[in-house]
């Protein structure tokens, strides 16, 4: 009897597990292998364009959390966008104006735009969204402007505390939701104004979207869109499989070819470069934390070590070829200082500018040193981070014959936090928001967070990146940017203080099925998010457009 | 057996607090910081007041004690809190990813469970030949291999060279899960449930084996084989149920081990289950989630181990009578 009672519920649970794993679609067995062929590649007999480009968005795609702050928002529109030249174009806005004192921005938007549900967007939805993004405490940092108000049937103005000039990126990236249908689980189910609007969203797995029929712009030619979320290295194999059409693949694999698809290059302010603390070693303190190295602190070793980097051969040999030479933090940009491009890979420049500042190899050790002080310091790097690693290494080869030894160390970020006033960090950048020329280089944010960790302090450049932020149009705030980099006699270049040693711009890499035709490649900037997808409504299928029909691949 | 589920019961409800202190107080030495870890790659953009927002949004400005107790007042009402970077209920996200994981451990379980006792079985019933030679090579080669090293090499062979089976998900990319047929459905599964089992088959029959030979070479048998007993006929009136023992506990306790290894299964095949969740909660310094996952996966596990002990009393009739006793 009692073998009886308790084999019952074991043999239960033991055949539970076995009808989970059968529960699902049963009567959708006869499709089996009518679907058999679509396992490998669902373009080949469905209409989906299946993407794996990373970047799942896990707290919901809702831009007042964050979401479409790289590449486009998808489901959302925003008052303002790049074209492909990254110049601003009207998109929900019709026009724009800043207030004389610089605090005040009027918008004017169009009345014909859709929410995907039906309802028009308005003035009162676009206030609402800049709103609630300010309170959300989300990935919006909008904590310098004071509120947005409802002029007018179709006008907003936003009232800003400080001038800020890149208060334009905001109406560019932050993606207008609608007052109505907007809560705590809105990002699970967005409605939005976009080219797109979601279908279902498998977390961990996939994302599909559909075209929005009621998009007020160009409608896309690709109807169907499922985003993959895999690794990079599972993309590539995704790809080799024939399961994607594109796939953002790391550099390293991006030189294999793979059947039926080629290699898109994206060129990419994701930048890579060294931080010099500029301050000399004392008994200091910044929030807890160690302030100084005096090796570094010397702006000629900064300054020879830039001279002495061969960038090209950092490109070649680290990257395989897949990036190009940095000599600031805003290469491919409009607002770059061009004069900045110093010749390097300049071994005897770097030579002199380190005798003339009095660093001799007194002792005869091979290293430099000035008053006792000698030419080492560490210099830092995520740990998990392959490629800076490999830069490292190889920058500290190419500064060794100068006499000056970088002893590399890989750390986690919270351990590279606690020691970044003190010693260089290998660190990455890169973005469309020359906000963060400021928060690199100003002394005012020095110290906060990851803003300019070397402390670095100049007061003209201060000037200049004040004058930029208060800049009435993009175009004055541009030549301040460029000034606060290089202006004749100062700034943060190679050709000034040297607080940064740039290496390389990264291209971003896409494995891209032959016959996909994705548009003009943009600038991107680092590597987060979508950015490949800014154009996404321009991408066809090239048969499509032949009027041949189909998307076969050969 | 209504001592023995008390028993367990109190158990239980010992084991759970402890282990949620335990991860608590863990947590708190992790260097992560969650505030940082959300923002990322956005570190230049965010300014301190909006850290400080953030900080405030997911009750990190509070001292670690009050959160503790905030968030076991929170568990004792049935609410497991809101995942930081799910930005939903815990209880919600755990509940989506807690089948397709079950159905992955289920599958492998099954697999290894059945597979490692036939192999254990082979290689005791013929000790030395050349089968027991690659049956036990076959185990202690794959009880060090590494789950995630083991899936990616699967990854290689049979879904980019062959083309056999998918390199990813839990069904074909871009369909609807109601449109997916229960030969996709499978076929996605395949290869991470083979992942899983692979691994886990060692232990049972390098067990099962073990027990076997020793059954073989006792009394008893000899006895049965001078009664003129074949040696399946031995195996299967004397020695089946001795060798079942030590092959369903060792099955039930390997529930842990299951967990674990379906964690670096499913970041190898993108499957979206538990395991790819507990991932991003321990990255993210997701607090709520993360302790939500311990909990689930301690009750897991403590099943596994109380259905071990169950069956004890099932097929060894002497426990039966200590129990019931």
């Amino acid at each position: 009897m009692l073998i009886f009672r308790t084999a019952k519920p074991l043999a239960g649970i033991l055949f539970l597990l076995l009808l989970i794993s059968c529960d699902q679609s049963q009567p959708q067995q006869k499709n089996e292998t009518q679907h058999q062929h679509a396992v490998i590649s669902p373009s080949r007999t469905t209409d989906t364009l299946v993407l794996a480009i990373g970047g799942e968005e896990e707290q919901g795609y809702d831009p007042t959390m964050g979401w479409g702050r790289y590449g486009s928002p998808l489901f959302q529109s925003t008052l303002l966008r790049y074209n492909d030249a990254l110049e601003m174009e009207h998109d929900l806005a019709t026009s724009y104006s800043v207030s004389e004192d610089r605090l005040t921005w009027n918008v004017d938007i169009r009345l014909d735009a859709l929410f995907s549900d039906g309802t028009p967007l308005t003035a009162e939805d676009v206030a609402y969204t800049f709103n609630t993004a300010k309170d959300s405490g989300g990935l919006v940092d909008l904590s310098f402007m004071n509120q947005a108000k409802v002029t007018g049937e179709h006008s907003v103005s936003f009232h800003l505390s400080t001038p800020r000039s890149t208060f334009i990126h905001y109406l560019r990236t932050l993606g207008i939701v609608p007052k109505h249908a907007h809560d705590r689980d809105y990002g699970r189910h967005p409605i939005g104004s976009g080219p797109y609007k979601m279908v279902r969203w498998d977390e961990g797995q996939q994302l599909i979207v559909e075209a929005n029929p009621l998009y007020y712009g160009k409608k896309p030619a690709i109807k169907r869109l499922a985003f993959l979320f895999l690794d990079s290295d599972t993309a590539f194999a995704a790809a080799k499989a024939g399961t994607v059409q594109v796939a953002a693949v790391p550099q390293i694999l991006a030189d294999k070819a793979v059947e039926g698809m080629r290699l898109v290059r994206a060129t990419s302010v994701d930048n890579r470069g060294i931080m010099f603390p500029c301050q000399k070693a004392g008994h200091e303190e910044l929030n807890g934390l160690p302030v100084g190295n005096d090796v570094t602190a010397d702006p000629a070793i900064r300054q020879a070590i830039n001279y002495a980097i061969d960038r090209q051969a950092l490109v070649e040999g680290v990257l395989n070829g897949f990036g190009t030479p940095a000599y600031g933090s805003v290469s491919h940009l409009d607002w770059e200082e061009k004069a900045t491009r110093i010749k390097d890979n300049n071994l005897k420049k770097a030579a002199a500018l380190l005798h003339e500042a009095g660093w001799e190899d007194h002792d005869q050790d091979g290293l430099l040193d000035k008053e006792g002080v000698v030419a080492e310091f560490t210099l830092l790097y995520p740990a998990d981070r392959l490629i800076r690693q490999s830069l490292a290494l190889a920058v500290a080869d190419m500064v060794a014959p100068l006499g000056i030894r970088l002893k590399l160390s890989g750390k986690s970020w919270d351990e590279i936090r606690k020691v970044q006033h003190s010693q260089a960090v290998l660190f990455g950048w890169g973005s469309y928001d020359p906000t963060e020329l400021y928060h690199l280089f100003h002394s005012r944010v020095s110290g906060q967070g990851y803003f300019n960790p070397g402390l670095y302090n100049n007061p003209a450049v201060d000037a200049y990146l004040d004058q930029a932020l208060a800049a009435a149009t993009d175009e004055e705030a541009t030549k301040f940017w460029r000034a606060a980099q290089w202006d004749g006699s100062t700034g943060v270049s190679a050709l000034g203080d040297a607080p940064w040693a740039w290496l390389v711009n990264l291209d971003h890499t896409y494995l891209v099925d032959q016959g996909l035709d994705i548009g003009t490649i943009r600038v991107e900037p680092h590597g987060h998010g979508w950015p490949i997808t800014a154009n996404i409504v321009d991408w066809h299928w090239k048969e499509e457009q032949n009027g041949q029909g189909g998307q076969g691949k050969p | 057996m209504k001592f023995f589920l008390r028993k367990k019961l109190i158990q239980l409800i010992l084991i759970l607090p402890a282990v949620a202190m335990l991860s608590f107080a863990l947590l708190q030495f992790s260097p992560i910081d969650p505030v940082q870890a959300y923002i990322g790659a956005d570190m230049l953009q965010m300014s301190q007041e909006q850290r400080q927002q953030i900080a405030e949004r997911w009750g990190l400005d509070q001292p670690p004690l009050m959160r503790y107790l905030h968030w076991q007042k929170e568990i004792l009402s049935g609410n497991m809190g809101r995942s930081l970077i799910f930005q939903e209920p815990v209880t919600k996200v755990i509940a989506r990813r807690f089948l397709p994981s079950l159905a992955l451990m289920g599958a492998a379980w099954l697999l290894s469970g059945v597979i490692g006792f036939i192999l254990g079985i082979i290689a005791g019933l013929k000790e030395n030949s050349i089968y027991d030679r690659l049956i036990r090579l076959y185990a202690y080669t794959l009880a060090s291999t590494p789950t995630f090293w083991l899936g990616m090499l699967l990854v290689i062979i049979f879904s980019v060279q062959l083309g056999w089976t998918p390199v990813c998900c839990a069904y074909p990319p871009g369909m609807n899960p109601s449109d997916v047929s229960i030969g996709q459905w499978l076929r996605h599964l395949l290869l991470p449930a083979a992942t899983l089992s692979i691994i886990s088959v060692a232990a049972v029959t390098l067990h099962t084996r073990q027990k076997l030979l020793e059954v073989l070479n006792s009394d008893f048998v000899l006895f049965a084989r001078a009664k003129g007993e074949s040696t399946w006929g031995v195996f299967r009136r004397h020695a089946l149920r001795h060798t079942l023992l030590p092959a369903l506990t060792i099955q039930f306790a390997t529930f842990g081990e299951l967990f674990g290894g379906s964690i670096l299964a499913e970041q190898v095949f993108s499957y979206p289950g538990l395991g790819q969740a507990t991932i991003k909660a321990g990255l993210g310094g997701d607090i709520p989630l993360l302790l939500g996952i311990v909990l689930v996966s301690a009750l897991f596990v403590f099943f596994g181990n109380t259905v071990a002990d169950l069956l004890y009393t099932v097929i060894d009739p002497r426990m039966r009578k200590a129990t019931t006793s």
